[in-house]
This record gives C-alpha cells, sequence and structure tokens, in this order.
C-alpha cells in the first residue's frame, strides 16, 4: 500500500481550480505589496540612518530571533505560548508550501511525487500536531488576553481579528482533513492513524453521506484558502505585520556597543536644530520601531517609572511615534509624550533589553531632551540646571570646588599623575567617589585593595573632571563633548595604558562613548579587576561567611553584560547571596540612572524605596552594590524605606577591604 | 532701546580660597570661575525686556584680565548682542569708584536707557559700583530690585528690604537698576545660541580711570579666625531635647 494522499482532493486539480486560487494568491499578495509600499513612505519620513553594515550577521541575527524565538522565549508563559504557536504556524507553511511544491511544480511538470511513504507519514504526523498545538496555543493566548487580561495589556480589535483569522485557519484546516479522511480514509487505520487528528474530526464527521461530506469538503476548502489568502492581504493593514516588521527589525537591530548613544555632530555650523521635537527629527528607524511594537508590554511591565506610578511607558512613545507618523506627522513630539514622561526615563534599559521586537527606546527619549536642552534650555528641575551649571564651572555637579578633588587620597599615599605618571594603572576616580562623603569610602577601600595586591595607582587628581555621562543622559550633549575632549586629552597626555573606574556610569562612557573621540585605552570596572585580583590570589580574603543581596547596577549588568564576575566576587570572600527577585537582566533600577541623580523624583513612588523593600525581602542584612549612583539611592532609600536598622548598602570594594582586614587581623 | 549690563567675574565660592602673596586679596590659582550670580539676574532680566520689546540693543560691559571674556560670552550666549571688554589685569585692586569710573567713561555718550548690574558682586560684596555709575551720569538708580516691569519709558520694580518688606518704585529711564536674588532665574543658554555668541562682536577697550587717584586701599586680608566648633548632640530624640535645654538653661539666658 502506498502511503500517501490525493492532492486536490474533490476540488479538483484543473484550470477551473488552479485559475481562481493563483489568481486571487496574486491578488492577496498585491494588496500586502501596496500596504507595506504605503507604510514605507511614512518611514521615509524619518532622517537616514544606515542600518545596513554587517549584513551576514545581521541576517543571522535575525534568523536567530525569528526562527528560534530566542528573545520571545525569554518570557515564560506568553511567550513560551507565542513561540510554539510560531513553530507550529511555520510548520504548517512550510507543509502548505510542499503541497503546492508538489502538485503544482514537480508532480505537474515532472511527475515526480516526494509525499509518500514514510516522509509522508511523518508530514502528515507533524502538521497534524502542528495544527494541534497552534490551536492549543491560540486559545492559551486568548485565555490570558480576554479572560485573565494581564494588567497593563493593551487588547485592540485588531487582537480580535488576529484570534479569530487564525482560529478559522485552523479550524477550517482540520475540518477539511476531517472530511476527506471520513470519505477515503476511515477504513485504513495504518494510514489513518499518521493523521490523528484529522482522524479523531473524521470520526466525528461519520454521521454525514459522502455526498456530505464531499459538498462540506469543498466548501471549507475555498473558506479555508479564502481565509489563508485573507490572512496575507491583511497583514499589512493589522497587527500582523509584526510577522514582516519585527523580523525586519531584527534586521535592523542596533548592533552596539550597547547603550552607546549616537554622538552629535556639533561643529557642523549649518545645524540649526538639535534633537527631535518633530517627527522629521527622528530617523527611519525610529518610526519603524513603531510597526515593530506587537504592544506585548515587556517593556512597560519592567520600566522602573512606570512601575512607580510616573508618566512614562516606553511602550506607549514608541507607539506615540507610529501614531504621529501615520496620522499627524505635523504635531509636536515633545508635547505628544510629554515632558515628564521624557524626563522620567532612566535609561536602565530593561526597556531595551527585554523588547523581542529589537525597538529601541532610550535614543528616542534622549533625542527629545536633547531637544529640550539644547533648543529651549529646559530641564526637568531647577536643581538640574544648577547641577550642570556647577559641572561647567568646577567639573563636577555637585558644585564642590575642582581644586579639592583630590584631597580625599592624600592621606592614601597615592599622587595624581601630574606628580607621579608611572603608575600600573589609572583609577578614574568619578565625582561621588571624589566628593561624596560615603563614597570617598568606596574609593579609599579599592585604594587600599589596590595597594594590597601591589597594584601602583594613580589618580587625575584636579585634572579629572565628569566623564559627562550624566549630563549626556539628560540631553546636554553639548557639556558631554566638551568634558568627553578635555578628559580625553588629559588621559592621552598621560599615555595611560590601562583605566579603572568604581563607577559603572563613568566605566560605559571610558569604554563606549569616548570611542567617537579616539580614546581607545582599555578600561576595566573595580568590580572585574578586584576578581581578578582574588583570583590570581593577589588579595588574600577570609573571615567567617556573610549573607548579602547583590544588586545589578544597570550600567554593568544590562549595558554591559557583567552579571556573574562580581558574585564569584562575593562568593570568593565568603558571602552567600539571597538574590532579589529582580536580578541580574531583570534587575529594577536604582533611580539615578540617565541622570536623574542630578534630579528631584517628584512623581509618584520613590524607586529607590521600592528596590530597597526588595532587598529587605531577601532577609539578607548588607546591600552590596558596585555603583556610587546605586549606593547613595540606597543610603537614601534605607532611610525612605525606615529599614537603617535590617539593611546596610555597602560596595562590594568596601567588603572586600573589610575582609582583607579580617584575614591579616 | 539701549540696555547695557554690568557684569564681574569671580571665583565660584566653593573654591579653594587662599591668601596671595601680599596678602591682601585672594591668590588666584586653583579657582574656578564664574559670572557673578547677581550679574546674571541682570543679564536675565536685560535679555527678557529685549523679548517683551523686541527692538532693544544689548551690551555687555566687563572689565578685568583676558579670561573675563569667558563670562562675556556667557552674556551673550544668554543673548546679550555686543561685548564689551576693558581689559584691565589689576582690576582686583581697583576700588568701586574707579571701576565706576570706567563703567561710566564708557557709556556717557552711548545713550543707554536702562542700566542692569548686580547688586553687588561675591567677592568683594562693595556695593557700590552700580550707584556711583548712576551718580557719574546723573541718572537715578534703584537697587536690589527683585521685581521688574517696563512700559513705554517707565520702569516700575520692586525693591527687597530689610526685614522682608518689599518697596515699589517708579522711575523713569534712563536708570540704573541693581539687581538681587529672586528677581528671576538665568536662563540656561540654547547651544544654537552658544555657537551664535561666538561670532558676536567683542569690543576690547584700555583702561580709563579719567586721572583718579587711589583713594583707598586694603591694607590687609585674612580668614576669619578660627573659633571653639560647634557642639553636635548625639542620642535619641527626648534625650537630645533634655539636653538641648539643659545648654540652653546653662550657657544662655533665653529660658531665664
Amino acid at each position: 500500500m502506498e502511503f500517501t494522499r490525493e492532492i486536490y482532493w474533490n476540488v479538483g486539480h484543473g484550470f477551473t481550480t488552479l485559475a481562481p486560487m493563483y489568481g486571487l494568491l496574486l491578488v492577496a499578495v498585491a494588496v500586502c505589496a501596496l500596504g507595506f509600499f504605503k507604510r514605507l513612505k511614512v518611514y521615509r519620513l524619518g532622517q537616514p540612518l544606515d542600518r545596513t553594515d554587517g549584513r551576514g550577521e545581521r541576517v543571522k541575527h535575525m534568523l536567530e530571533t525569528m526562527l528560534l524565538q530566542t528573545k520571545v522565549f525569554r518570557v515564560p508563559g506568553p511567550g513560551t505560548a507565542h513561540a510554539l504557536f510560531f513553530w507550529s504556524f511555520f510548520v504548517l507553511f512550510i507543509g502548505t508550501a510542499l503541497i503546492v511544491a508538489q502538485a503544482d511544480f514537480t508532480d505537474l511538470l515532472f511527475d515526480i511525487k516526494f509525499l509518500k511513504g514514510t516522509f509522508y507519514k511523518l508530514f502528515s504526523l507533524t502538521l497534524d500536531l502542528a495544527g494541534l498545538v497552534a490551536i492549543l496555543m491560540l486559545t492559551g493566548l486568548l485565555v490570558r488576553r480576554y479572560l485573565i487580561r494581564p494588567q497593563g495589556l493593551v487588547t485592540k480589535g485588531d487582537d480580535a481579528l488576529m484570534h479569530g483569522f487564525l482560529f478559522a485557519i485552523l479550524i477550517t484546516g482540520f475540518l477539511i482533513e476531517g472530511a476527506r479522511m471520513a470519505v477515503t480514509e476511515m477504513h485504513i487505520p495504518q494510514l489513518a492513524a499518521w493523521s490523528p487528528v484529522g482522524w479523531g474530526v473524521a470520526t466525528l464527521l461519520a454521521g454525514l453521506d459522502e455526498a456530505g461530506l464531499r459538498t462540506l469538503h469543498v466548501v471549507l476548502w475555498w473558506c479555508h484558502l479564502l481565509l489563508a489568502l485573507g490572512f496575507i492581504a491583511v497583514l499589512p493593514f493589522t497587527k500582523f505585520r509584526h510577522i514582516v516588521t519585527t523580523s525586519a527589525n531584527a534586521f535592523f537591530a542596533d548592533r552596539g556597543p550597547t547603550g552607546k548613544l549616537t554622538t552629535v555632530n556639533l561643529e557642523d555650523e549649518n545645524t540649526e536644530k538639535f534633537g527631535a521635537n518633530e517627527l522629521g527629527d527622528l530617523r527611519w528607524k525610529d518610526i519603524f520601531d513603531a510597526d515593530a511594537c506587537t504592544l506585548c508590554k515587556r517593556c512597560q511591565d519592567r520600566c522602573p517609572a512606570y512601575a512607580t506610578g510616573k508618566p512614562l511607558s516606553p511602550m506607549q512613545v514608541v507607539n506615540q511615534i507610529g501614531e504621529l507618523a501615520f496620522t499627524r506627522p505635523d504635531a509636536n513630539l515633545i508635547e505628544t509624550v510629554g515632558r515628564e514622561a521624557i524626563w522620567a526615563c532612566t535609561t536602565c534599559r530593561a526597556c531595551q533589553d527585554i523588547c523581542p521586537a529589537s525597538i529601541e527606546h532610550v535614543g528616542k527619549i534622549i533625542e527629545m531632551r536633547r531637544n529640550l536642552v539644547l533648543m529651549e534650555g529646559e530641564f526637568p528641575g531647577e536643581e538640574v540646571m544648577a547641577a550642570m551649571e556647577q559641572t561647567e564651572v568646577n567639573g563636577n555637579p555637585l558644585g564642590m570646588g575642582y581644586a579639592a578633588r583630590g584631597d580625599w587620597a592624600e592621606s592614601l599615599g597615592i599622587k595624581p599623575l601630574a606628580e607621579d605618571p608611572e603608575v600600573d594603572l589609572l583609577y578614574f576616580v568619578g565625582c561621588y567617589a571624589s566628593f561624596d562623603k560615603r563614597n570617598i569610602a568606596v574609593a579609599t577601600s579599592f585604594v587600599r585593595l589596590c595597594q594590597a595586591a601591589g597594584v601602583k595607582v594613580g589618580i587625575l587628581g584636579k585634572e579629572e573632571k565628569c566623564c559627562g555621562e550624566p549630563m549626556r543622559k539628560m540631553g546636554n550633549e553639548y557639556l558631554y563633548q566638551t568634558l568627553a575632549m578635555e578628559t580625553v586629552e588629559v588621559i592621552k597626555g598621560y599615555g595611560v595604558k590601562k583605566i579603572v573606574t568604581t563607577c559603572p556610569h563613568c566605566f560605559n562612557t571610558l569604554a563606549k562613548d569616548y570611542r567617537d573621540f579616539d580614546f581607545d585605552v582599555e578600561v576595566v570596572p573595580h568590580a572585574l579587576f578586584l576578581e581578578q585580583l582574588v583570583a590570581d590570589s593577589r588579595l588574600p580574603v577570609g573571615g567567617e561567611e556573610f549573607t548579602c543581596t547583590y544588586h545589578d547596577s544597570c550600567y554593568l549588568g544590562r549595558h554591559n553584560g557583567i552579571y556573574d564576575a562580581p558574585r564569584k566576587l562575593i562568593r570568593s570572600m565568603g558571602g552567600r547571596i539571597a538574590e532579589m527577585a529582580k536580578n541580574r537582566d531583570q534587575a529594577f533600577c536604582c533611580s539615578a540612572g540617565g541622570g536623574r541623580i542630578l534630579a528631584e523624583e517628584k512623581l509618584g513612588e520613590r524607586i529607590n524605596v521600592k528596590r530597597v523593600e526588595m532587598a529587605v525581602a531577601t532577609g539578607a542584612g548588607q546591600l552590596l552594590a558596585n555603583c556610587p549612583f546605586c549606593l547613595t539611592m540606597f543610603e537614601d532609600g534605607v532611610k525612605g524605606a525606615n529599614v537603617e536598622e535590617q539593611l546596610r548598602p555597602r560596595d562590594i570594594a568596601e567588603v572586600l577591604a573589610e575582609r582583607l582586614a579580617l584575614k591579616n587581623a | 532701546m539701549n540696555i547695557l549690563i554690568c557684569i564681574k567675574q569671580v571665583p565660584d565660592m566653593e573654591s579653594k580660597f587662599k591668601i596671595n602673596g601680599e596678602g591682601t586679596w585672594y591668590d588666584r590659582a586653583d579657582l574656578a570661575w564664574r559670572m557673578n550670580e547677581y550679574d546674571e539676574y541682570a543679564v536675565e532680566q536685560a535679555v527678557r525686556l529685549k523679548e517683551q520689546v523686541k527692538d532693544a540693543d544689548l551690551t555687555v560691559l566687563c572689565i578685568g584680565p583676558d579670561q573675563v571674556t569667558e563670562a562675556i560670552k556667557k552674556a551673550l550666549a544668554m543673548g546679550c548682542d555686543r561685548g564689551v571688554h576693558i581689559a584691565d589685569p589689576d582690576s582686583a585692586k581697583r576700588e568701586p569708584i574707579a571701576i565706576a569710573t570706567m563703567i561710566a567713561g564708557f557709556a556717557k555718550d552711548k545713550n543707554f536707557d536702562v542700566i542692569f548690574t548686580g547688586m553687588q558682586s561675591q567677592d568683594r560684596g562693595s556695593a557700590q559700583v552700580g550707584v556711583m555709575v548712576a551718580e557719574l551720569l546723573g541718572i537715578p538708580a534703584v537697587t536690589t530690585i527683585v521685581g521688574f516691569a517696563y512700559d513705554n519709558g517707565t520702569v516700575q520694580v520692586k525693591r527687597e528690604l530689610e526685614g522682608g518688606s518689599k518697596a515699589l518704585v517708579t522711575a523713569t529711564t534712563p536708570v540704573v537698576l541693581t539687581c538681587q536674588l529672586g528677581l528671576n532665574t538665568p536662563r540656561y543658554p540654547t547651544l544654537p545660541n552658544i555657537m551664535k555668541a561666538k561670532k558676536k562682536e567683542l569690543l576690547p577697550l584700555a583702561p580709563d580711570v579719567g586721572g583718579l587717584g587711589p583713594r583707598q586701599e586694603t591694607t590687609a586680608c585674612a580668614f576669619p579666625e578660627k573659633k571653639g566648633g560647634g557642639l553636635v548632640l548625639e542620642g535619641e530624640i527626648p534625650e537630645l531635647a533634655d539636653k538641648l535645654i539643659q545648654l540652653l538653661k546653662e550657657k544662655t539666658t533665653v529660658l531665664a
């Protein structure tokens, strides 16, 4: 017996079938293409941007994210359901394509049939199971969307239409199969068994006579075809478009370095406008992003501003841009998004990191901030403007006299490079560790550790200025570039080979943003540097075991993927880490990124208090940090949450220095 | 409308001050410099006045060594139209009347309708230059203004008086106004204005005190003597309150 089936059974394989079928396919494809073509015009309202470099890598990334659903899969539950649905539907698509390939090409032209025998058995079983999985997953997603209704999930007419289309396609598919099998396969169980779902449906239809089954089959066959073609036709006009746009966006994705902002050309005297307050100031990718967004709300769920009742939802910002582009491109972008939303961002990257659609949320917000600062002289508050002015005068936002920048180190026996340039490494101290009493303790610990390991450290002292990170993230590109250029010149002047930072904001800026100023000195964050010293047995640490929790700063974590080394360091000094619920790439920001360290938090709950409460919930008495901004926010947060007695925020360097002392004692 | 703004560049007050070699003023090393805070209010008010009347020309004048052009550039970036730099490396040594004479010498034939300046400098703090300029030009001066309105040649200002009371004063132009904290919030210069400022006219002038001889001289300058430090009480709040009451009874007469 030949294991196969007659393709176009009961429908006929003649002109009366093929002509309307391919004719309608042509129409559907044309409607789809036209729809996308019209959208293409809208994307072009944006500024040019080359996202076609490194095509091989881009294609690979696109195929990975699309076919393997790597990003979608990161959120269990809906992500799993989507991935399984995608794979099932993809299998069904391939299956249909194979049928078309055999019936209308290889068999028609060359008398070659491959859907037979064992291959047919597997083919039939796979497609049957794929259809079943697709229906189950779709049902799960339907229940989630319409019955469970997760908080913040936006449901529109589109979603009902999509569920309707997909269910109709899948169910008519099984009914067609069932009707066919009821007539042709019921008496051949060894064949029918390879289409278990179809067999089940056929059993249900067994009550109908052959004529009835044949009528049902042919009517449903055409319905199924029309639904499938309709699906293609409505692609660009519904959220189905994400099949194309989200995949394409994976190709167009930012290839890094992660979190590096675009450097504005301030030398060009013809530029009269900076930043974005109109749609046309954004880049085409910013508009395309809106079309790639599926409103999955993963960004919104992770946004610390949104979670604390501030008027910012990254998802909303992306879609407001889309709405402007497609409905009122001349409207004011900043008024549409709203100043409070624009200033609320901490650039923590939680949104961008989790986004399965390769959307770049942060850059858009920075562009709007740039417009407010550079074109209007506007800031979120007078305290931020004052910090900017302080930085212009004294090179630090705290307003401390610049000449006292190196004073903290005087008693430690380390000198500015101006006095002694022969050092193993330059410690780029940063503003907080230079002037803020709490963070001077961190700097002191770090220097003592270096000295204990026999590493000769130098600082820039009064020649050091703010790296410009908070200013840049606040939109003050001019001040940032001024500071960056001065810092690059000073460091290069000493021929420094290696820099260590205790501030991840300095680290990210020196290591990535400064590349645009021809700066290529090796920069290492202290968490990595100290971990290496301990691993190399250059720092003997010991003492009793202790329990702590560890906070992944946004700029070591999501911006640089440094999660394991600090944990390894903590464990190597006897620490047992009680992880917070939100850790590693899901860590909740301390509130100070994005230049927010300079601003008062006036809206909603306090982010730092919320994070401190998460730390308290672990039951650990210490909250270890790796960033002066985090530490500052946590010191403030333990007061705000009234848990000063329960939780002690400390930098990893401080704990390590203490363990070193214990060992020596 | 023709407006003059007189500004001074001063050290940032957070700087590490040292007395200079002669022991008569601060040493200039290791200082960060900025526009005198009160002069920033003056610049801001002048720019706002121009925004109101549209047709106005703002001249910003600063006396001092070459580095003071940084302060002039800031004022130009904030919206002044032209700068005048009286290049005088010895300006820090000059008494207020000498500075006022230089300014009046420049302003006398320019028909300025309003002259804005700070109520005093943050470093010397004499609070004399503004009023002396007015006297030398023979026009009225209103000092320590915290409110300003202009209408058709008449200015109405609010002055800050002792004890928190305010006075409303009306004057007709030409007039000298010295500005006090609270008048306005100076703007942050926009980038296009910073760029434009680089191309604005900056006229260098030689210092001319018109034969005025020295009438006063700083003989010595010193930090205030360090007195006993404050007392920091520590402990629980009820305990702190008791300690405080005890101290007030023992060391002061407020509870007697």
